[in-house]
Parts: C-alpha cells; sequence; structure tokens
C-alpha cells in the first residue's frame, strides 16, 4: 500500500501533498485537547501495524489499521497517519519521502470517512460494535485500493485493470483488518470506553 | 483550594497515563510475528560476464514476474525483462560499456526498487565486491527491524503529541 520514489507523476505529488497539508491542518486543529493521548497511542499503533505480519496459507499480509485508527480519531487521523507514515519512510524506507502527500492521502481518507460512516453505529449492541468496527476495516483498505489504483492510474493508464488486481491482492487483508477491528472496538468499549468518542 | 484542583487533575492524567501504557502495550504485542514489511528490494551482482540480480518483497517472498529495466547512465535501456517465479534475472554484460548500470525493478500497485552496479564492478574478472555487496544485502534483509527503531518511532509520536498538547495548553487553559 506504501507507494515508492519514483512511481506517481510530479504533479500527482503535488496535488497529494497539498491536500495532505490542509488535511493535516484541519485535523490539527480539530483535536481535542483531552483526545491529543488517543491520538499518539493510535498513531503508534498504525506505526507498528505495517510490521507485524500475519500469515494465512502460503501468503503473508500485514495490517494496515486505517480502519480503527479513522474510525477513533474522525480528522485527527489524518496527522496521525502522517507522522507515522513519515516514521515509517524514514526508519524502514516503506514508501517514499516524496510519495508521502499521495500515501498520507490513500490511507486518511479512507479513515476519515468511515469515522462518518460507522461511528453512529458504536456502542448500541455488542452486535452492532462489532459490525461497525468489522466495515470500518473492510471498507478502509477497499477504498484504499481504490485511491492506490486512482493515483496509479496516472502512470499505468488502465484504472480497473490495476485496482482490480491491487483489490484481489488485498482481499485478505480487508478481512483480517474488519476482524481485528471489530475485536479491538467490542475490547476498547468495555476497558476503555473514554477512547471511543460516542455520546452516552 | 488551587493546589487541591491541581492535585485532581494530576492525578486524573496519571490515570489516564497508566491507561494508556497498558493499552499500548496490549496494541504492540498482541500480534502475530514482527518482520520486514511491504518493502521491494533488488540486488545484483555481476559475475563471469553476467550480471545476475535477485528480487525479493520480503526477506523471504521472491518478487516473481517483475518487470526488470536495466538502463545505462545516459537513462537509455539496454536489456528489458521480467523475473522469473524465484524472483531472479539475469543477462549478459553489454560490450563496450563505458559507465555503469542501473537496474529497475516494477513490482506494481506503486512498488518500484533499484541497484545500481558500477562499471568496476562490471568489468573487474571476478566482480567479487558486487557479489559481496549483494551477500551483505541479503544478509540485511533477513533481519527483522531493529527494536531499537520501533521504540525510538513510538516515542517521536508522543513527543510530538506532548509538544502539541503543550501548545494547546493556553487555549485549553483559557476555556477551562
Amino acid at each position: 500500500m506504501h507507494i515508492s520514489e519514483g512511481v506517481i507523476s510530479g504533479q500527482v505529488l503535488t496535488c497529494g501533498a497539498a491536500v495532505a497539508f490542509i488535511g493535516t491542518g484541519i485535523g490539527l486543529k480539530k483535536i481535542d485537547y483531552d483526545k491529543i493521548v488517543h491520538v499518539a497511542i493510535l498513531a503508534s499503533a498504525f506505526f507498528v501495524a505495517s510490521l507485524i505480519h500475519i500469515n494465512i496459507g502460503p501468503a503473508s499480509v500485514h495490517l494496515i489499521l486505517n480502519g480503527i485508527v479513522g474510525l477513533l480519531l474522525g480528522f485527527a487521523a489524518v496527522p496521525a497517519i502522517l507522522t507515522a507514515l513519515l516514521l515509517q519512510a524514514v526508519f524502514f524506507q516503506y514508501g517514499g519521502i516524496t510519495a508521502l502527500g499521495v500515501n498520507v492521502i490513500i490511507m486518511a481518507v479512507p479513515a476519515v470517512l468511515v469515522h462518518y460512516l460507522f461511528l453512529p453505529l458504536l456502542g448500541r449492541s455488542p452486535k452492532l460494535t462489532f459490525t461497525a468496527g468489522f466495515m470500518a476495516g473492510f471498507f478502509s483498505i477497499l477504498i484504499s485500493c481504490n485511491l492506490l489504483g486512482a493515483a496509479l492510474w496516472f502512470t499505468d493508464q488502465n484504472f480497473f485493470k490495476t485496482s482490480l488486481a491491487i483489490i484481489a491482492a488485498y482481499t485478505p487483508v480487508m478481512v483480517i483488518e474488519g476482524i481485528v477491528t471489530g475485536f479491538c472496538v467490542s475490547f476498547l468499549l468495555k476497558v476503555y470506553p473514554e477512547i471511543i468518542p460516542v455520546k452516552s | 483550594m488551587k493546589i487541591m484542583k491541581i492535585g485532581k487533575g494530576f492525578k486524573k492524567q496519571f490515570m489516564e497515563l497508566k491507561k494508556t501504557a497498558v493499552l499500548l502495550i496490549v496494541l504492540i504485542f498482541m500480534p502475530v510475528t514482527i518482520a520486514s514489511a511491504h518493502r521491494v528490494i533488488i540486488f545484483a551482482w555481476a559475475e563471469e560476464g553476467v550480471v545476475f540480480s535477485e528480487s525479493y518483497f520480503d526477506a523471504e517472498k521472491r518478487a516473481a514476474n517483475c518487470k526488470i529495466t536495466v538502463v545505462d547512465e545516459n537513462g537509455d535501456i539496454v536489456h528489458t525483462g521480467r523475473t522469473d517465479k524465484n524472483g531472479n534475472y539475469s543477462f549478459k554484460i553489454p560490450d563496450n560499456l563505458d559507465a555503469g548500470l542501473m537496474l529497475h525493478l516494477d513490482a506494481g500497485q506503486g512498488h518500484k526498487a533499484h541497484w545500481k552496479i558500477s562499471l568496476d564492478e562490471l568489468i573487474a574478472d571476478s566482480g567479487k565486491s558486487s557479489v559481496e555487496k549483494a551477500v551483505e544485502t541479503r544478509k540485511e534483509l533477513k533481519k527483522s527491524p531493529p527494536v531499537y527503531k520501533i521504540v525510538a518511532g513510538v516515542g517521536i509520536i508522543f513527543f510530538l503529541a506532548f509538544s502539541l498538547k503543550f501548545i494547546k495548553r493556553k487555549r485549553y487553559n483559557k476555556n477551562d
């Protein structure tokens, strides 16, 4: 999911950087003083998630966790994801520094979307909470795949073929991410409800 | 009265930090294995007039059937081809070379990597130095990401978070 250096054209990189910059500004402004530590926790989880491999048969996938980060943070997910991606690029060479803006958009836009789509469902009933978590994890990766396909469209010229290949490769990740997000949200609601921005 | 209020505030912050620490530990250690992820890497070496290359997604997963483009210093394409099922690709060193070569690997979905071989490595009889460099890279690949980098990354995130908290404190105190 991390776009490397030299893949995307200059115009797309510039647009990506500009949108990521604006998103980060909005995110920083919207972060609630009391929730800053939560943002740091989720940014740390996102930062570490790419290092974690889950083996499904012969395939080996890694988590992305933009679903849970977005679900719990909303717009604050943008600066969280930006920081984590920058550190991943510097420390582990995942994705290029110049492609940072585009990578932020690919992962943060779905994060913000799932926040507004699925957050209202949390805390109503245990089943609904798990389902909302699952959907947030699943759809965040699905939307990320489409955005990645769109970003590569400008170089590959074949949006549908590229997107389908990406979606096929990431389908196991969508399901795993959905399950992990579902369990995490259910677990957090029991042990650390303060982190979930649900109106009580 | 003010001291009591500060004391209460500190206690609340401390309790929150304690919960945060527990949650962070759970989040970090919950998952399965830690390994180098999602980096695509190519490395190459010259031996007896042939350039050999190996491409990987990580230490164990070979990048099969991926496009390789070999260019010279001017950016002119010298060779193109695809890696085999083991991620290997080799080609004969072209005659009359006056500069090094660059191998570009395009593994699709935004993953690209490159490896440069200097002219010295290409024309050296044994190509020993480039083989050694490739072996070194292979060894590096097998290593998991160092723990100090993970800890440093998490540390930087929390440092930034507390810096933001420090910046936002004035507005927060005003509203309080």
